[in-house]
């Protein structure tokens, strides 16, 4: 097992963040409903999951792992997988809280220590999806999932990508950056180095490593949603309008 | 009285067809270039889009003066042209002439292709009638047209340059001038309707016609690319977001 150079730099990232984000890993974790990206659109509107009860899971980029303890509640098997120990240490916690107990392991989802062909679903919600390398985490991800198996990430939009300020302000109506080679970004304000990728890169990465492109649900924010806590991915009014959040959904052939 | 042609139109496509046929001999002139991809002639040789086509039935959506028919005919096609525009398929029926070739030209929109089912290989666009009908309409027909395992491969805008196109100054710049949520129907200045979806949209409308994805190509134009359709603006925005993308999609 080895760590990439981003992996280690995102790691030491979330390491000094870690103790932030324990407070909304606590609120996540005691919320019933699986909801999806900032704006918290509920999976029963965007149905972006299969059916879980006996699946085994591996979540790629867990952090605290709510999205696992989601998925467990309904009867699914995962394995949470996180390079950074403060906030598996979180997911841990709140495992012995809630009497919800599932694999955690230090690794990071481009070179995952667990053998082929091993879950039904992989899944990562601002994890492995927006912070390994695409062309790194997705051969693990193709790799790990049994044949018929489904992927289902989200990420950032691709327009709020092009349109993302590079201070902690909200995105306006303008394109920032070039679209032609989206890939890795560094941010002045941040130390954590992030990857996007443009939708045809995407589907040919997928289709590469045997993956079938089922969806991409462009998330549009409800008509009542309340401003997040993270300026730079928008506003309510910008979401309404553009997609701020993706969400991919694919599948290996069988 | 009004022909069965005309009758199977949809609004749209009638609106287009007086535009195509009152703008087939200057588009002919001044527009009409060789066959090969988007406004900036990337050629087949270079994206291989299509494959081999030789002893295939491939049918094109607006074949305009079958300047891409003629070509794809010369490499073995056997090829349709569809066209809206009866104008558009008088300087076909030349051109089939001139190039001392035949094959069958139908006047129709792409909504409803008066064609059995399971009929082509090959159902392709450039620019064509995927640009001015209804996709709603004419992606289940284009999956009907196919036979298992056929090929629908077309150009046309990206959903970026609908949000990025000021209408009165006819042109592309750095800001989002429509929304993508709702993105469908656009009328233009000039009288024609385009249709142009999000990407998401696109995926679920092909999957729910029986087409699995296989690529989406967007076309970036060399530094210094010529186009008998766009300014050097349209090129300088071009180089850094996509304006036209080719869909590849297969019928299961």
């Amino acid at each position: 097992m080895t760590y990439s150079e981003h992996a280690l730099k995102n790691r030491e990232v979330w390491t000094g963040y870690a103790a932030e984000y324990a407070e909304s890993a606590k609120r996540a974790w005691a919320q019933e409903e699986i909801t999806w990206g900032v704006w918290h659109v509920p999976e029963s509107e965007l149905r972006a999951l299969p059916a879980l009860a006996g699946k085994d899971v591996v979540e790629l980029g867990c952090g605290t792992a709510y999205v696992s303890a989601w998925l467990a509640r309904r009867g699914a098997r995962p394995v949470g997988i996180d390079v950074t120990p403060a906030q598996l240490a979180t997911a841990r916690a709140l495992q012995a809280e809630h009497g919800l107990e599932f694999p955690l392991l230090e690794a990071s989802a481009e070179d995952v220590p667990l053998p082929d062909a091993s879950f039904d679903l992989a899944v990562s919600e601002y994890g492995a999806s927006i912070w390994c390398d695409p062309y790194l985490w997705i051969p693990e991800a193709a790799r790990l999932l049994r044949p018929g198996g489904e992927l289902v990430f989200l990420v950032n939009g691709t327009l709020l990508m092009l349109c993302m300020q590079e201070e902690e302000v909200p995105p306006g109506p303008e394109l920032l950056r070039p679209y032609f080679g989206l890939h890795r970004s560094e941010w002045p304000d941040e130390d954590g180095i992030d990857f996007h990728l443009g939708y045809g890169d995407w589907i040919r990465l997928l289709r590469a490593n045997g993956l079938e492109v089922e969806d991409l649900i462009e998330i549009q924010a409800p008509e009542n949603a309340k401003q997040h806590r993270y300026p730079a991915l928008a506003t309510p009014e910008w979401a309404r309008r553009w997609p701020s959040e993706e969400i991919w959904r694919a599948r290996k052939r069988a | 009285m009004i022909d069965p042609a005309e009758r199977a139109l949809s609004p749209h496509e009638r609106a287009n067809r007086e535009f195509w046929d009152r703008e087939a001999d200057r588009y002919q002139a001044e527009q009409a270039v060789q066959a090969a991809w988007g406004v900036w002639c990337l050629p087949e040789e270079e994206l291989n889009v299509l494959g081999d086509v030789a002893g295939k039935d491939v049918l094109e959506l607006g074949c305009g003066a079958a300047q891409w028919g003629i070509a794809l005919a010369r490499r073995g096609a056997r090829v349709v042209g569809l066209d809206v525009s009866e104008r558009q398929l008088e300087h076909a029926r030349a051109a089939l002439v001139a190039a001392g070739l035949d094959f069958p030209l139908l006047c129709a929109g792409a909504e409803a292709v008066p064609l059995p089912e399971a009929s082509f290989d090959v159902v392709f666009a450039d620019w064509g009638a995927t640009a001015f009908c209804d996709p709603y309409a004419w992606v289940p027909e284009a999956a009907r047209l196919l036979r298992p395992g056929g090929l629908l491969a077309f150009s046309g805008a990206t959903p970026l340059s609908w949000l990025c196109l000021d209408l009165e100054a006819d042109a592309w710049d750095e800001r989002l001038h429509r929304d993508l949520f709702g993105l469908h129907r656009l009328e233009l200045p000039d009288g024609t309707v385009e249709f142009a979806l999000s990407t998401g949209e696109w995926i679920r409308l092909f999957r729910v016609n029986g087409l699995e994805i296989e690529d989406l190509i967007e076309l970036r134009p060399a530094e210094g690319a010529t186009s008998t359709f766009r300014s050097e603006r349209g090129l300088a925005w071009a180089r850094q977001w996509p304006l036209e993308q080719i869909w590849k999609v297969r019928k299961r």
